[in-house]
This record gives structure tokens, sequence and C-alpha cells, in this order.
């Protein structure tokens, strides 16, 4: 346990979930497919710092490992994988999206505010060090899921994915102290061999349809 | 505890296994004598807990009650049949070169990894062990469905693992918020998101966050089951799949998922009045159920036409669950069983007639009861039995959760299906508008259904496409199944009443 005062320790714990929801406005904000895969790299590491702030805090010590294995996977692998991928591809930007990025981003500001507004009844119940953080986290979760929607390239479809995970990661955080060891241990399993997946997805998807872009399957109409 | 080791370590070995047999018959005779001892792993199983009461095991990992016992009974029957029918099938597509000799370890790996997944989520203990073999079950099958290097395979696979890896994440935010309810009662333990210890407590557990989380699972596990309006992926996986791997999907893997909702739906009764999740899942039971009946009208690709027969299904199930009583609960389970057998025996027919017309248009098939007459006896019946004929056994299902949608005690203004689409006053007019709207859909499916297939099987076959059929071991799975159709459908055997009785006790929580 640490001397700091809850209270230092909590505003700690909101400023480094802050700066993961800046993160995702970045990625929102961002039209280079390598860029955003380094700001995913970046929320990760902050991730990984609310992770462990957490449970220096608490001292929690499983923890720990969840915050080195998101260094370890969601920092480095990961974005590894997803950065070769970049280099095969004949296309470095996305021009063309479903949704545009001023819109974008005000639909994300939009976003939040819903995820404040839902998590607001349920947030007394929580930590008084990180309940604060649970409706970052769903606002994560949304901003995730709606990149997914509004990208087109494959790549950043899985960084929206991505996004979506960490929201989870820093919500099972934020809640509960992170959910217990061998469904985090599994949930990270999950996560790159779903990012192993993508890598081979999009070589095939290259070579079919010349295109990483999921707007050109339209093969399948109804 | 044998049986238990037999049912995860069986299809990981075998998996690893087939990653170095080169040899096909070998592969085979792997696959299908794995299948076998998952049988009788699930036999041994399901008779210990008739006699003693649910099994827990492997530290706290493993918990195997009736209901569990009844899925994997689904699980492990439909795939020994699956084995038996892939003899033949992959063998073909082999030798047509439609899959290179070499991919086919490739196959059979994916396939037990899939197998291991599904079993593991339907024992698992733990909530979030649950979540995580069911997105394994996702990950496992994204390149079964592309296995043909098709454009469209392709396609359908990645809609499929985009569209449930991110359904299946909300999933993962409402198991993290019933884990935030229930560390605040059990204390940060490891086991606080485990079944055992979760259903003593569940009356404990706040109910604002088990509401929230309900609803993030049932949308998370409901874009797996393929509930309107998250069924997008659906027709075009099932239709895109090699003929057996459709056949797991929409015969076990949607009975897994449904199985997962069903746990939580356990849950929650508990904490919440048991009107709320009834709602959710009638309110989706419904949709699915009539927006399906109208799409089957305007396929044009027979397996298309198999897919949303599924979701209809599916949406029926849910609204047995939420019906509940005994006999909306026992009937759901039912047709969740007759489901499986009726779906899987549509998609090897599917699989056999896609192999002699080479197309999977309605419009280019014609004169199957003279081109494949075994193939069109076996469509004939599974068409009979999904559109929900007598004397096949999914009437008999589908006939309980109707009646219980009618003889349902409305107390209050519960049903928001029935609240939606009619405008009545009294509850038992609404009810009886209800069940009408429900054997409206019934009957336009029916129509859909029958039309097409009749125009399938009748008619004069093209040059060419009457060969002898070859005896091949697909079609043991082939008649067993319109044996067990056929046969549930007049009686149901002893010890399987049984396990159907004790698991409605489960889902009810008596």
């Amino acid at each position: 346990m640490s001397s700091m005062s809850p209270h230092a320790g909590s505003q700690l714990v909101d400023l480094c979930a802050v700066l993961l929801l800046l993160t995702c406005f970045a990625i929102v904000a961002q039209r280079r497919l390598s860029a955003c895969v380094d700001l995913f790299a970046l929320q990760s590491l902050f991730l990984a710092a609310t992770a462990a702030l957490v449970a220096f805090l608490t001292g929690i010590h499983h923890i720990y490992i969840a915050a080195a294995l998101t260094i370890l996977i969601k920092v480095f692998v990961i974005p590894r994988i997803l950065k070769k991928v970049i280099e095969r591809l004949n296309v470095s930007r996305e021009l063309v999206m479903n949704v545009n990025i001023p819109a974008g981003l005000l639909i994300c500001g939009a976003l939040v505010i819903i995820a404040f507004f839902i998590t607001q009844p349920i947030i007394p119940l929580g930590y008084l060090l990180t309940r604060d953080s649970l409706a970052i986290a769903l606002a994560i979760v949304l901003i995730g899921f709606f990149t997914m929607i509004a990208r087109k390239k494959a790549v950043t479809q899985m960084v929206g994915f991505l996004v979506m995970e960490n929201g989870l990661f820093l919500g099972a955080t934020a809640a509960a102290y992170g959910m217990p060891l061998i469904v985090e241990l599994g949930v990270f399993f999950d996560v790159l061999v779903a990012g192993l997946i993508v890598g081979i997805y999009t070589h095939r998807l290259q070579d079919a349809f010349d295109s990483v872009d999921t707007s050109t399957l339209t093969v399948l109409k109804e | 505890m044998l049986p238990i080791i037999v049912l995860l370590v069986g299809p990981f070995i075998a998996g690893l296994l087939s990653l170095v047999i080169g040899c096909s018959r070998l592969l085979h005779v792997v696959n299908f004598s794995t299948m076998l001892a998952l049988v009788g792993a699930d036999t041994a199983l399901t008779t210990r807990i008739l006699s003693h009461g649910p099994i827990i095991a492997l530290g706290d990992l493993v918990y195997i009650d009736a209901l569990s016992a009844f899925i994997l009974l689904i699980i492990t029957t439909i795939g020994l049949s699956c084995s038996l029918y892939m003899w033949s099938y992959m063998d073909e597509q082999v030798a047509r070169g439609i899959i290179a000799p070499k991919r086919l370890s490739v196959f059979f790996f994916l396939f037990h990894m899939f197998l291991l997944a599904m079993v593991a989520a339907t024992i698992a203990n733990s909530l979030g062990v649950q979540w995580v073999a069911l997105e394994g079950t996702t990950l496992a099958t994204t390149f079964l469905i592309a296995f043909v290097r098709r454009r469209e395979s392709l396609e359908a696979g990645w809609k499929y693992l985009i569209l449930c890896s991110v359904g299946i994440a909300l999933a993962l935010f409402g198991i993290v918020l019933t884990y935030y309810s229930s560390v605040r009662v059990l204390g940060d333990v490891s086991a606080a998101l485990n079944i055992t210890s979760l259903i003593g407590v569940a009356d404990r557990l706040d109910p604002h966050v088990l509401k929230l989380a309900f609803i993030f699972i049932l949308v998370g596990y409901g874009t797996k089951v393929g509930l309107v309006p998250m069924h997008t992926w659906l027709p075009e996986a099932y239709s895109e799949a090699p003929a057996p791997v459709a056949a797991m999907l929409a015969g076990v893997l949607e009975t897994v998922a449904v199985y997962a909702i069903v746990r939580s739906k356990i849950l929650v009764d508990q904490a919440l009045p048991p009107e709320f999740s009834a709602n959710l899942l009638m309110l989706f039971g419904f949709i699915s159920f009539a927006v399906a009946a109208f799409f089957m009208l305007i396929q044009h690709n027979y397996k298309r036409l198999f897919a949303y027969s599924s979701i209809e299904h599916m949406g029926l199930v849910m609204i047995g669950f939420g019906i509940g009583g005994v006999a909306g609960t026992f009937g759901a389970l039912f047709h969740l069983l007759n489901h499986a057998l009726a779906k899987a025996l549509a998609f090897f027919t599917a699989g056999n007639i896609h192999r002699r017309f080479n197309t999977v248009e309605i419009d280019g098939v014609k004169g199957l009861a003279k081109a494949q007459p075994v193939t069109a006896v076996a469509l004939v019946v599974a068409g009979c039995a999904l559109v929900g004929l007598p004397p096949f056994s999914p009437f008999f299902s589908e006939l309980l959760i109707v009646l219980s949608v009618a003889t349902q005690d409305f107390a209050s203004d519960t049903i928001h299906a029935g609240r939606f689409i009619t405008v009545t006053i009294s509850d038992e007019v609404r009810s009886l508008g209800t069940v009408s709207l429900l054997m409206l859909f019934a009957l336009i499916a029916f129509g859909g259904f029958m039309y097409r297939i009749g125009a399938m099987v009748w008619g004069e076959a093209p040059e060419g496409s009457i060969q002898p059929e070859r005896w091949t071991p697909g079609y043991v799975s082939l008649i067993a199944m319109i044996v067990a159709l056929i046969g549930l459908g007049f009686a149901l055997p002893g010890p399987l009443k049984l396990l159907l009785n004790q698991a409605v006790k489960v889902v009810l929580a008596r």
C-alpha cells in the first residue's frame, strides 16, 4: 500500500484514463494508417500505466502481470503485425471514409456524453479510487465501435476493435481492479490470435480483391 | 474426472495430430474416433449428473449441470454425424481439386479447435472463461468459413470475424459489469465470476448494474446467435462455408451462444423481476422470427434459405425462454436439439446438392427426386421438420412454445412484442393476438420454404445430373438424423426426458 492519499491517487488514475480517451479522439482524426497504429500503441502504453498505477496504489499484484502483458502484446507485438501488413499494402492513407473527420469527432463527443449518462446510476457503487474511469471506459468502447463503422480499411477496423478491447480492459481495471487472472490471460490470448488472423486476412483480401478496402467487399448481396 | 479430461484434451490432441498427419483416411479415423470418445464422455457425465447432481471439477474451473450436459449432448451428437458426413464430403472436395490435399490437415486442426472452444464454453464455470472460449469459436471458424478461397468466401469470413468480434466485445463489457456487481458482494476473489458462487448471492447483486450487464450480454451473444438486427453476417457465412462447417455453425454454435445467454438470464432473474429478461428475450425473439420469415420468401439460394430459417428458429427459442414457465423452457430446450438435428440434416443435403448440381441457386436445381433419391428424401424430411410439420420432432417443441405463449398468464403489460404489434386491451386477447401473429409468420415461412423445396425436388432433372448415388459414410448420418427426427417426434427416451426436465429446473432455478 502506498502512503499517497486516496484522493491524489484517484486524480492520477483519472488523468491516465483521460489520456486514453484523448488518444481515441486522435485516432478518429487520423487518416494515415501507420499513425493510427502508432496512436493505438501509445494508448496501450497509457493503459499499461493506468493498470500499473492501480496495482501500485492498491497493492494487488496480479494487475502488474496484466500491465506487463499489455505492454508486450498491445504496445509491441500487435502494432508490429499491423505495421508489417501496412507495408505490404498499396495505400497508406484513408481517403474516403463513411463519416468525415469533423463529423466523426462530433459523434465521438456525443458518445462520451452518452457513456457518462449510462454509467451515472452505477458509478457510486465502485471503488473510490477508480470509479470515475468506468464512464471513460465505456466511452472508449463506444468510440472504438464507431471507428469500426466509420472506417473502411481492414487495418483501421482492426484498430477500432483493439481500441474497444482497451476500453474493456480499462473498464475491468476501473470497476473491479481487474478481472480474475485466468480471464485476463484468456482475453490477451484471444486478442493476440485475432491480431494474427487479421494479418493473414489482409494478405488474402489483398490478393483476392487487390485492395484491403472493405467497401469493395460487395460480392454478397441480398 | 476422466470424462472431463477426455472432453477437453481429446479435441486438442486430435487437432495437433491432424497437423502432422498427411493421409486423409487417417485424418478421418482420428476425427471420427475423437467424436466417438466425446460422445462416450458426455454419456458418462450425463449418467452421473442424473444420479448425483452437478459436477465441479479441476479446481473450480469446470461446472457441469443438467443444462450444460444437455448442450454437450447436442455438440457431441451433431459433431459425430458431422464427422461421418465429412468422410465423404471432404474427400470428394479434394478429389475435385477444390481443396488442396495438404490443406485438409489445417481444416481438421481448425475444426477440432472449434470443437474444443465450444466444449470449453459449455463446461466453463467462470463467465469470463466462457467468454474467452466463445471468442475462440469465432477465431477458429473464420478461416473455416473462408476455407475455399473464393472472393465471396473471404468476404463472408471477414464480415463474420468483424461483426462477431465486435458483438462479443460488447458482451465482455456486460461480463465486466457482472463482475463489478459481484465483487461488491463476494470480495475480490477469483471466484467472483463463477456460476457456482454467483448463483448463491444473485439476489444480493445490484439490480441496476445487472440490468445494464444483461443488455450488453444479450446484444453481444445475440450477434453470435444471429438475432435480428445483428444477423447480417449469418446468411453469408452459412452459404459460403463448406457444408459440414455450416451444419456445425447452424446446429451447434448457435446453440452454445443461446446457452451463454440463458446462463446470464438465470442469474439476472434472481436479482430482478423476471419480466425484465423475459421482455428483452421476447422482443428480440419476436423480431427475429418475423423478419426471418419474410426474408425466407425472397431467397434464391438454398443455403441462404436455410440460414434465414436458423434465424427464425432461434427467434422462436428466445420466445420460449422469454415466456418461461416449465412448458416454455422445456419447449425451448427441446427445440434447440430438434433444430440442431434438422438444420444439420438440411446443410448436409445442401452439400450433396451443391456437389451434384454445382450451383447454390434454387432455380438451378430440378428433379432431385430422380438425380439423388436419398438426398431428396432427406431434404423433404429436413424441410418438413424445419417448417414444423408433424410427425417430426420440431413440431412438438414448436407446439409447446406456442401453447405456452397462448396460456401464459400475462400479469400486466409485460409482453413487449404483444404491445408493439397488437393494439388490444385484455390480456387474453393480447396473448391470442401474439399467438395468431406467431402462427401467421410461421405460415409465411412455411409457404416460402415448402415452395422452394418442392421446386428443387420435383421436375425434370438436367442432363448429366442423374448418376447413381455412391454409398458413402455420409449417408449413415443422413439416415440416422432422419430416424432421430421422426423418433423424437413419437417418444422421448427416458434418460433424455429426465435430462431435459432437470435442465428446465436449472433454467428456472428451482
